[in-house]
């Protein structure tokens, strides 16, 4: 499991960095990449990663998205939703519960369900959190941090349900660890 | 994506390359605090001062670096001209755009500065410090912290470097790959993402495997025998030095 915790935590460093444009705002994967680790590897495995990232990101290496390091930007603008893919990971995993290598169809229901729950809780995170660092009016918090985000959102999700439903039931528990078959 | 070299070590024989593993850590940890709380232009001018010197000092390939800093060149860009235009204020006298706003520009260039300074710092530590004694270090670190299996959290950041590496460079094939299949002219974002993450899932998982397999046949463990760390007296110069520039950007 230190292997997979590893492999998800860097792949949401390289998600900051890679966007894909599709539109006027464009799709950045660091928040994609966190609904996959708590798809893959749990709630406390999940958090292990995200803690390890934020840790990373503490000590002053530009992991977070575009780059950024340091303390400086948990109590800046973007904060919240650093600390909301905590919980929004942990959502994920725990409602997905332990990867039991098929998914049926009420598995594919609670997927979708986890998914969703993560990008609720990651933006009920962000969203008062950047209200208050800018003080900014809830009309212009939404404008700036929920609205453009909103379609990419549900376009990532969609790509997550599609990537968990052909990726998990090849990702089984093999032991402690996890392999690919 | 091979001559990528940001966040690589390379080796060298400075005294940025001799100092304590520990000792780079804790400078690191300092310069990123002030480069967050730095506010004044001559905050700006210490933190690139220390920066410079450092870059000199380590005597790292500063052209192949200007090279790989572009991708973050492009992002302080973006967030210069984002904050420019979108942060209300008065108008700069004789600038050609009547939309931008002087303490947008000037919130923007503290922005870009601050990230540019991370960046520069980071490359230097990261450049300067090989994986092993970077885990090492942070081995050493969090060993007094209670509930935390140092040595393996220490192992995981050693090998969430090794993935990054590894991710870019599949990430890089993948995106060539997928554009000789004329990606680009597929509009549907769905299909977009799914071409690139699938495969490029597929790939890493694999590459975990392979990881885990030699690591097992190996017999890696986690009771090791612990590294041993040397200080000398230039090491503490350096660290003081970081620690005088954060005094001084909280007090000045």
């Amino acid at each position: 499991m230190t292997v997979s915790c590893a492999l998800f935590t860097a792949l949401i460093i390289i998600g900051g960095y890679i966007s894909i444009p599709v539109g006027p705002v464009p799709l950045v994967l660091a928040d994609f990449f966190v609904m996959l680790t708590g798809l893959f590897l749990g709630a406390r495995y999940g958090a292990v990663c995200l803690t390890m990232y934020l840790a990373l990101g503490a000590i002053g290496l530009p992991v977070f998205a575009g780059g950024k390091a340091g303390l400086a930007v948990f109590w800046g603008p973007t904060g919240g939703f650093l600390f909301g893919y905590l919980l929004a990971v942990v959502a994920v995993g725990f409602i997905m519960g332990r990867n039991k290598g098929s998914l049926g169809k009420g598995s594919l229901v609670r997927l979708l369900a986890a998914l969703v729950a993560g990008n609720v809780l990651l933006y009920l995170c962000g969203v008062p959190w950047l209200k208050a660092v800018t003080y900014l009016s809830w009309p212009a918090a939404l404008g700036a941090g929920l609205v453009p985000f909103l379609p990419g959102a549900m376009i990532k999700i969609a790509a997550a349900f599609a990537l968990g439903r052909a990726l998990l039931p090849r990702f089984r528990p093999l032991g402690d660890e996890r392999c690919l078959s | 994506m091979a001559q990528v070299i940001f966040l690589r070590y390379i080796p060298g024989d400075t005294l940025l390359h001799r100092m304590d593993g520990r000792l780079k850590l804790l400078c690191l940890l300092l310069l990123s605090v002030a480069a967050g709380l730095a506010s004044e232009w001559q905050h700006y001018l210490a933190l690139l001062g220390v920066a410079v010197s450092a870059l000199a000092a380590a005597k790292l390939p500063v052209w192949a670096l200007l090279r790989d800093w572009r991708f973050f060149a492009v992002m302080a860009a973006l967030i210069l001209v984002a904050n420019a235009f979108f942060i209300p204020g008065d108008p700069v006298p004789f600038f050609p755009f009547a939309a931008v706003s002087r303490q947008g520009l000037v919130a923007g260039l503290r922005f870009a500065g601050r990230l540019l300074l991370a960046v520069m710092i980071c490359s230097v530590v990261m450049g300067t410090t090989p994986l092993a004694r970077l885990r090492d270090a942070l081995e050493w670190c969090l060993r007094p912290v209670p509930l935390v299996p140092a040595a393996r959290v220490a192992m995981m950041m050693n090998l969430t470097f090794v993935f990054v590496s590894v991710i870019m460079d599949n990430y890089v094939e993948m995106v060539c790959a997928q554009k000789s299949r004329c990606v680009e002219s597929c509009k549907n974002p769905l299909k977009r993402i799914k071409y690139l993450v699938l495969p490029l899932l597929t790939q890493t998982m694999m590459r975990t495997d392979e990881i885990v397999y030699a690591l097992e046949a190996r017999c890696y463990s986690e009771v090791r025998t612990p590294a041993s760390f040397g200080t000398c007296r230039a090491d503490w110069l350096v660290a003081g030095v970081c620690l005088g520039v954060l005094a001084f950007v909280i007090l000045w």
